[in-house]
């Protein structure tokens, strides 16, 4: 099996606190792996170092390395890592101030992925398919996103990252605010991509049901370690771990 | 809930006092205005004339037009000026200079704000304007003459666009501050979607800009605002004369400077008075309009 992220002994730290300590991964390419965990145990600075947004956050420091595809992405230009390897944040964050359209376009036009104005109507039209939103959309591209309930603004934001045409997709707690139906949608979103695509998809959360639901693989992180690695199925019939059993059991929360 | 009433009962007279002030500004100095309009009506708005004569209403000739152009002009000028700084101290400041760095250009614009106005007008009339003269106006005059802003000879430091460039200085730490209130405003999570695309400082910056557009508007019009009223720096700088040019290197006038000016002799001449006032009272309306249209932006660019 090919990796499309190694994590070599990476450690964290924020200010004086060590968010992340040696942490060890290896991300399956072309499979979902969720990282899990509860709040605070640092699986979104986790999440955040392998696409090198961690370093937004004031007092972060980094040491060790993240491989995507083989490349140490510490010694890449970060713009471009961020650009490979997209992420999908917690809450909607579609930008207010542009339309529909412009909020899916926003990348291709920085990285000017497309030659002109019909391909880019094509890559717009195909980012919203894959988010499951077209057809919710199609008729008011212009209009700005906040006419769109939350779990659509999300489905949007997802939209925005896969115009990118990402290799590896992170998501951050997507369904966490979100409606059940919406959140459903994304899931299938998600696998649907994973098995039309190719694409890798790492995403957080915190609760155990969703993990299993969606992710072929899980890591298990606790308290800045990650706690477990495992085929998801395995891992939720056959914790190796105390504290795993009791996560999924939700006494951990 | 008795002492709530209470607070409530002794506090209103202080609001009310604030309500109270602007109105009666307001109506005083449209009741000074009156008879000045009354007397000489539109032509106080349409003509640039200034003679002044003891003999009475008749043979006196008053004009407010070419002040309120060089009002408009300059503080036109002042804000195109001071506009790309603000944006450019704002991304300084919030985002690109070490903390040091950022502390020190950001408590530097706070004194700015905080001078007094002469001591700009002073610098202006010693060092800025004659400075200006032999190594800006004479060279664009030279070299951009075809223009029709660049076309007159510079006879001195002392013309509109010195003003417009004083004006510029002395109110980039108001839209600095309002612009910068904008940009914090900005919630972490837009920032970090910007930059989960991968968005490069300038895309960065432009997506941010483009989000507090409106509060970016209400800094400029606040800055406009205040150029607008400013008085003895401008005074000191824009050559008062009465004269309306598309070239900026005229000497010019302001309604605020012609009030601090021609005031100390309004009392000897019929109406003259009146007519300042006239002044007080447009300076007073471009003052309300451009500070409401700012409130108005600053409440539209709350982001959630």
């Amino acid at each position: 099996m090919d990796h499309a992220i190694v994590v070599e002994k990476l450690n964290v730290w924020i200010r004086e606190d060590h968010v992340l300590k040696d942490i060890v991964l290896k991300v399956p390419q072309g499979y979902i792996t969720a990282i899990m965990g509860p709040s605070g145990s640092g699986k979104s600075t986790l999440l955040r170092s392998m696409n090198r947004l961690v370093e937004l956050i004031p007092g972060a420091k980094v040491k060790g390395k993240v491989k995507v595809f083989g490349k140490d992405i510490y010694t890449e230009d970060p713009y471009k890592v961020r650009k490979d390897i997209t992420m999908v944040s917690q809450n909607p964050n579609p930008f207010p101030h542009m339309s529909i359209y412009d909020n899916v376009a926003i990348g291709p036009r920085i990285h000017k992925l497309v030659k002109n104005r019909e391909k880019l109507d094509e890559l717009v039209k195909w980012s919203l398919e894959k988010a499951m939103l077209w057809d919710e959309v199609k008729d008011r591209l212009s209009d700005p996103p906040t006419v769109l309930s939350g779990g659509q603004q999300q489905r949007l934001c997802l939209a925005r990252a896969l115009a990118l045409k990402p290799k590896i997709l992170m998501l951050d707690e997507p369904t966490a605010n979100i409606d059940p139906v919406n959140s459903k949608k994304i899931e299938d979103a998600i696998k649907a991509l994973v098995r039309d695509e190719g694409i890798t998809v790492i995403f957080v959360t915190h609760t155990p049901a969703q993990a299993v639901r969606v992710s072929d693989f899980i890591a298990f992180i606790y308290n800045g370690k990650i706690v477990e690695y495992g085929l998801s199925r395995e891992l939720a019939l056959n914790p190796g771990h105390e504290l795993t059993e009791k996560f999924l059991r939700g006494e951990i929360g | 809930m008795k002492g709530d009433k209470l607070l409530y009962y002794s506090l209103f007279p202080f609001a009310a006092i604030v309500i109270a002030t602007f109105i009666l500004l307001f109506a005083v100095i449209s009741y000074t205005s009156a008879p000045a309009i009354k007397e000489y009506g539109w032509k106080l708005f349409t003509s640039s004339a200034w003679s002044p004569s003891e003999m009475g209403p008749e043979s006196s000739k008053y004009g407010l037009l070419s002040p309120l152009y060089g009002t408009l002009v300059s503080s036109i000028i002042a804000v195109i000026l001071a506009f790309p700084v603000t944006i450019s101290a704002v991304l300084v400041i919030e985002d690109y200079a070490p903390p040091r760095t950022r502390d020190l250009v950001g408590s530097l614009i706070e004194v700015m704000a905080g001078l007094p106005t002469i001591v700009y007008g002073l610098w202006g009339l010693e060092i800025l304007a004659p400075l200006l003269k032999v190594h800006v106006y004479s060279p664009l005059h030279q070299l951009l003459g075809f223009i029709p802003l660049f076309s007159c000879r510079p006879f001195s430091g002392y013309n509109i666009l010195t003003a417009g460039i004083l004006l510029a200085i002395m109110v980039l730490p108001y839209m600095v501050a309002v612009a910068r209130d904008s940009y914090r405003s900005i919630p972490m999570t837009y920032r970090e979607a910007a930059l989960a695309i991968g968005a490069n400082r300038y895309e960065y910056a432009k997506i941010m800009m483009g989000m507090i557009k409106p509060g970016l508007i209400a800094s400029a019009l606040l800055g406009f605002g205040r150029a607008a009223g400013e008085t003895v720096a401008v005074a000191l700088v824009i050559g008062n004369v009465p004269l309306i040019s598309s070239c900026i290197l005229k000497p010019g006038y302001t309604i605020s400077s012609l009030i601090a000016n021609q005031f100390s002799m309004a009392p000897l001449y019929p109406y003259m008075m009146n007519v300042l006032f006239t002044g007080g009272l447009i300076l007073l309306m471009i003052g309300v309009i451009a500070n409401t249209v700012a409130v108005i932006m600053i409440s539209k660019s709350r982001l959630r």
